[in-house]
């Protein structure tokens, strides 16, 4: 034989079968594509200079191995479809005389075309991409830098490495089933009668119980720190339900739709129930896959979608003036010094003190009792608040001119409250009123517990409070915060702050100084690579969705064919198949999108309190967020429909 | 009574941009009586299974009319027809074309299903026509569970269930060993002495034996008939091979 007869053939094959294989090398070449991007940033060396940059490099590390990964599985289940399809073929090549031999070399040259397009336009791509990605990424965290066109080689090599492994261990996967199988069972593989399914109630029982149980974590966590534990393994459990229902969960509800005679016996539920049955049958991982993938679509690009918008509010809430200065225990003689520095380095400027606040405050952190009142005793959960309480003559803007003894002004950060009353170490306050906002600035980091500012009436109350923490042992002491804006820019801002905090330093002065400018670097370097990689994700997901959907529905296409021209010749009217076909495409398809949706709308509470540790207590804008990315997916989900459907129509036809 | 009536029916396939032009039915005209078990014989390209479809309403001829039941088939729309072919014909097929899908009973029932009868009626309705076929037991199994004599038993009795006009069946001993075939043919000779009409498409002359009247057709043209006239099985299978041996050294035509 001509030694480049099976390199022709192999060719010639990629060709016959381009309806299937053209979307197999696109997602090859999306992964590639991915992969080298997250890689190249993940050794940029640039990177590590920049503020923050290390921990978006990790970031980018991390989505490096989840991609990594979900290509293995993901290049593999493909490849399995695109085999099944083409048993057919290769046995058809086994009996016209090919060696097995022969048939392998034919795969193997198949498999260096795949990889080779794949891996090569992948990487091409990607290093056009990567700087168009980088710069995006750059946008995103509001980094201001520009880097040449940089070329990652340890990126290229493990991107070559890891997908030369994947498509070599998918060819030798192929290879082990063909060579296992004889000619005719090759020949006849795709026309084997199938056995009913069977109804597996243990499954489905347990399917069922670990999705309640799921949902019911979900639903009854009440606070962030335990909503951090209990997320994974609410995850999980989700996981595991949604593919146990969908396996076992699905056949046992058809059949007992079937039993129930008088349901079963009508023309639309007849052929309906027993083909969806069988399409459950071989589709039920496939559509749980599509499901689960959905859900994380859905959850990555809503929760980082939100940070990132809500980022400036979160920035306000955490800094509410451009420059604060903060005195952890207030000493006066130590705040007039600190406030002298500030002065002087204004005046160096030719900046004043704007929209000035200064005030004491006193912050206990303490468990949330049984009945709803906050002292010191531990309660075995985790739902821990902080009471910040500021005296009423230090607060600016008051809306009331005094306070009756026992009463308070409620200011909620992050959390909810509710009652009339608040019980702080055995003191009640009565709520008068509420307030829309406070400056305050948070000063022990993120708000990872719920916080209630309470405007108490005077010094001495505020004073009781600390005494009643020091008999319980609780730490309490009061603080001063002193912020301020300035009429200038973030670089001034900067300037200042360093210029104040090295002054601080130098002349042993015990307080503090933040800057909202420096802060805003942070916030963006975290939630901008959250963003980014969030995107990156997502639209690897999205890609994995649609391909899954593709392929599904062709495979059901050619194995309906037949099904229906028999119900046609039994009496069916054309009219009674399309309808058939459309009521169990439809269910099949959108089944996965109403369980996602379902599984979002249970995970909405725990994420909340997720994202309260990001400092994102804006439950509105998370909801528009979560609203916007469903309403965008299931168009994107309609549109990839409507495609796949005509496919499934004309070879039904 | 007349059941079915075809006059002068023409068929003449084209391909799609009118180049080629294949003449599958010349001219055929022949009428079965209420009761009547008729096979069609021919070998492959004769027309046979072209005349079937046109029968079945799942092809229209090019000129000609069919009448079944005095309802000219022509005439129906494409709404109407599906439920036509449901409720005046039962159907046998070579390769069964049961549905992998459905459990035999579940296969049989089909059509009823699929003209709304309720469950009571469906299941009177089984029970003689299974016990008669000797399916009862074996009802509850799927296609791929049983041998291919049952399946095709099981498609009788779809054909059956509908009390159709007539039942139109394609070559259904192909796909079965001689025991079966032999059994299916003695199966067929009891639902015609029971008032059956049957009409089959055949070239298997054991098949062909067994009914009452043989029409051959030849280039899309009835060349000949054969009436049974009480002649024992075996006398008649002599005589279609006559004929056949004389139709294909290209004996005279004669009626």
């Amino acid at each position: 034989m001509n030694k480049f007869f099976f390199a022709r053939l192999a060719a010639t094959n990629l060709r016959k079968n381009g309806k299937v294989y053209f979307p197999y090398i696109l997602t090859g070449i999306g992964s590639v594509m991915a992969f080298y991007i997250l890689g190249a940033l993940t050794f940029n060396s640039g990177m590590q200079d920049l503020r923050g940059g290390a921990a978006v490099q990790s970031m980018m590390q991390f989505g490096l191995v989840v991609v990594g990964l979900f290509s293995v599985v993901f290049l593999f289940y493909t490849n399995s479809f695109l085999v099944r399809r083409r048993k057919r073929e290769f046995g058809l090549f086994n009996i016209l005389g090919m060696e097995k031999r022969h048939i392998f070399r034919v795969v193997f040259m198949e498999t260096v075309y795949t990889a080779l397009i794949s891996i090569v336009a992948g990487l091409l791509l990607g290093i056009l991409l990567y700087k168009l990605a980088f710069l995006a990424l750059l946008q995103l965290l509001r980094f201001d830098v520009q880097l040449g066109f940089e070329l990652a080689p340890r990126a290229i090599v493990i991107t070559v490495v890891l997908f030369g492994a994947i498509y070599l261990l998918t060819m030798l996967s192929n290879i082990r089933q063909i060579h296992t199988a004889n000619p005719i069972a090759l020949l006849n593989s795709d026309k084997a009668g199938e056995k009913e399914p069977k109804t597996k109630w243990p499954l489905a029982i347990l399917g069922a119980v670990s999705l309640g149980a799921g949902y019911y974590l979900a639903v009854t966590t009440k606070d962030p720190i335990t909503a951090m534990g209990m997320f994974f393994l609410a995850v999980l459990l989700v996981i595991l339900g949604t593919y146990c229902l969908f396996t076992a969960g699905s056949i046992a509800l058809l059949k007992a739709l079937r039993r129930r005679k008088k349901f079963y016996y009508q023309p639309n539920h007849f052929i309906t129930v027993s083909g969806m049955l069988y399409r459950m049958k071989r589709n039920a991982v496939g559509l749980a896959n599509i499901c689960i993938l959905s859900t994380m679509v859905l959850v990555t690009l809503s929760t980082t979608v939100s940070l990132y918008i809500g980022t400036e509010d979160m920035i306000l809430a955490r800094y509410p003036r451009q420059i604060g200065l903060i005195m952890p225990e207030l000493d006066p003689e130590q705040a007039a010094a600190q406030d002298a520095v500030a002065q002087s380095v204004l005046q160096e400027h030719g900046l004043t003190m704007q929209n000035e606040v200064d005030y004491r405050y006193s912050e206990l952190t303490l468990y949330r009792q049984a009945d709803g009142t906050f002292s010191a005793e531990e309660t075995g959960t985790m739902d821990i608040v902080t009471v910040a309480a500021v005296p009423l003559e230090d607060f600016p803007g008051a809306p009331v001119d005094s306070l009756a003894e026992g009463e308070a002004l409620l200011y909620v950060l992050s959390g909810e409250y509710e009652a009339d009353t608040m019980t702080v170490l055995g003191q009640t306050f009565h709520i008068r009123d509420r307030l829309t906002q406070f400056p305050g600035e948070y000063f022990s980091g993120e708000p990872i517990t719920d916080v209630y500012y309470l405007v108490v009436p005077d010094l001495a109350a505020l004073e009781t409070l600390n005494a009643a923490a020091q008999t319980v042992d609780i730490t309490a002491s009061l603080q001063r915060y002193h912020g301020f804006d300035l009429d200038a820019g973030d670089d001034v801002c900067l300037t200042v702050y360093e210029e104040i905090r090295a002054a601080l330093r130098e002349q042993e002065i015990s307080g503090g100084v933040s800057c909202r400018a420096d802060g805003k670097e942070d916030f963006y370097a975290l939630h901008g690579g959250f963003f980014f990689l969030g995107i990156v994700l997502g639209l690897l997901f999205l890609m994995a969705t649609v391909l899954i959907i593709y392929y599904k529905q062709i495979s059901e296409g050619y194995e309906d064919k037949s099904r229906y021209e028999i119900m046609q010749k039994v009496g069916m009217s054309h009219a009674e198949v399309r309808r058939s076909i459309r009521s169990q495409v439809l269910t099949v398809f959108f089944l996965p999108l109403v369980v996602a949706g379902v599984h979002i709308a249970f995970a909405f509470g725990i994420i909340v309190k997720l994202l309260q540790l990001f400092s994102l207590s804006n439950v509105t804008l998370f909801a528009c967020c979560t609203a916007g990315t469903i309403l965008v997916f299931a168009a994107l989900y309609a549109v990839v429909y409507a495609l796949t459907a005509r496919t499934y129509y004309k070879i039904v036809r | 009574m007349t059941v079915l009536e075809v006059k002068n029916l023409k068929k003449v396939y084209t391909t799609r941009f009118g180049g080629n032009h294949v003449q599958a039915l010349t001219n055929v005209s022949f009428t079965v009586e209420q009761g009547e078990y008729v096979a069609i014989m021919g070998e492959s390209g004769s027309g046979k299974t072209t005349l079937l479809n046109i029968l079945a309403a799942l092809d229209k001829p090019t000129s000609g009319e069919v009448k079944l039941g005095g309802r000219d088939l022509s005439r129906l729309s494409e709404k109407e027809i599906s439920s036509f072919r449901r409720q005046n014909l039962g159907f046998v097929f070579q390769d069964f074309n049961l549905l992998d899908t459905f459990s035999l009973r579940d296969n049989i029932y089909l059509p009823l299903v699929l003209s709304g009868k309720p469950v009571q009626e469906m299941e009177k309705r089984i029970a003689p026509i299974a016990q008669q076929l000797g399916i009862t037991d074996i009802l509850g199994k799927y296609p791929y569970e049983v041998s291919g004599g049952q399946k095709q038993r099981a498609a009788v009795a779809r054909a059956l269930i509908t009390r159709p006009q007539i039942v139109l069946a394609d070559e259904p001993t192909g796909a079965l060993d001689s025991r079966a075939a032999e059994s299916l043919l003695t199966l067929f000779g009891e639902i015609n002495r029971a008032g059956q009409t049957i009409l089959m498409v055949t070239h298997s002359v054991k098949a062909a034996s067994h009914a009452g009247r043989v029409l051959f057709i030849k280039d899309g043209e009835v060349f000949h008939q054969l009436y049974r006239a009480g002649l024992r099985s075996e006398e008649m299978y002599q005589k279609i091979s006559d004929t056949l041996t004389m139709i294909a050294t290209g004996g005279a035509r004669h009626e």
